[in-house]
């Protein structure tokens, strides 16, 4: 690709530092490009430049260098730059649908949800850390042998090594006889709060406790003069997508999970 | 070699959200810029919302254009 020139000198690509690029224009960032690495060993790259050129320039120097797999993201509504990412050869993995969920129970209807007779909510900041670590133990292990974190929308908290419970507090738990069975976890408490994760043990789903934990969850945050919740649902969670249509969900939005291969894995284009 | 320089900063409000995953923001001086989130928070899964606080770097060759780097907890 021949160097893009804005003013008297070429963009120059320059290595800032390990899996981290610049696009220098005369002395000024025109742009730059950064790789990262998921806890789930995934690499992640990003780019962000001014001109859609200066994004193939960084796009060419990054990818000569990173290994394959590599992923990005980018909300479907943001057309430009996912075509950028698909010039450069990545296709999309998956969607991720992101829900504006109400909080009153008169809209999602949840105010007759009750748990099953031998399940109690316990609400968040009341949950034996122990019973909870326990739990998130399980839940992480079920779920990286049947679809694997990668098919969950991911979200990078910072946490001790080896925890799969960052902040107890932010938990509401479902419990029966004793042992911790169900789970959600209040990812962010800004004025949008997101739901960062709902999860049941495999042995109690479809009893309705995913419903309790969003019912009394939802209810508190209704008391509290919060009147919607964000959440994520990967597009195949055909459970995760029912519950929030459910309850009066609105899609606000779809974020793009891509993917570039190495080009003996390449796989057919979805749309990007 | 000399260091190359960033875009200007400065804190700003959303004061409006777009259909293509761009925003308005109104700066601290009553400037307007439409931004972008940055690529590091969108893999971080950081979004954004009418009426946050954020930081944006501003274009050098366009200061209506920015792109947001940071986003406050309110």
């Amino acid at each position: 690709m021949d160097p893009v020139r804005f003013g008297t000198n070429p963009v120059v690509i320059t290595k800032a530092a390990d899996m981290r690029w610049h696009a220098v224009d005369d002395g000024r960032v025109a742009g730059r490009a950064e790789a990262w690495y998921r806890p789930d060993g995934r690499l992640f790259l990003s780019i962000d430049s001014w001109h859609d050129a200066v994004f193939g320039q960084l796009a060419e120097a990054a990818l000569a260098d990173l290994p394959r797999p590599l992923y990005t993201m980018v909300d479907e509504a943001d057309t430009d730059l996912a075509s950028h990412w698909t010039r450069a050869g990545f296709t999309t993995r998956r969607r991720e649908l992101e829900y504006l969920v109400p909080t009153d129970p008169r809209v999602t209807g949840l105010g007759s949800a009750q748990p099953p007779p031998d399940v109690m909510i316990v609400a968040a900041g009341d949950a034996d850390e122990d019973l909870l670590r326990l739990l998130a133990r399980q839940i992480h292990d079920e779920v990286e042998a049947a679809i694997g974190w990668r098919e969950m929308p991911a979200e990078m908290l910072p946490r001790p090594a080896g925890s799969v419970v960052a902040d107890p507090s932010r938990y509401a738990v479902a419990s029966r006889s004793g042992r911790y069975v169900g789970l959600l976890r209040m990812s962010s408490l800004t004025r949008l709060p997101r739901i960062g994760l709902i999860a049941v043990l495999s042995s109690q789903q479809r009893r309705g406790i995913a419903r309790a934990l969003l019912a009394q969850t939802l209810e508190s945050l209704h008391h509290s003069g919060i009147s919607a919740v964000s959440a994520e649902v990967g597009e195949s969670n055909q459970a995760g997508t029912e519950l929030f249509d459910g309850i009066g969900g609105r899609r606000i939005g779809t974020s793009l999970e891509l993917e570039l291969r190495s080009p003996g894995n390449a796989r057919a284009p979805q749309g990007a | 070699m000399q260091k190359p320089t960033r875009g200007f900063e400065a804190e700003g409000t959303v004061t409006e959200c777009l259909r293509n995953a761009t925003f308005t923001v109104e700066l601290e001086n009553g400037h307007q810029v439409l931004a972008h989130i940055s690529g590091k928070m969108r893999k971080n899964y950081i979004k954004v919302e009418l009426h946050d606080r954020v930081v944006v770097e501003l274009s050098p060759y366009d200061l209506t254009r920015g792109r947001i780097r940071f986003r406050y907890r309110t």
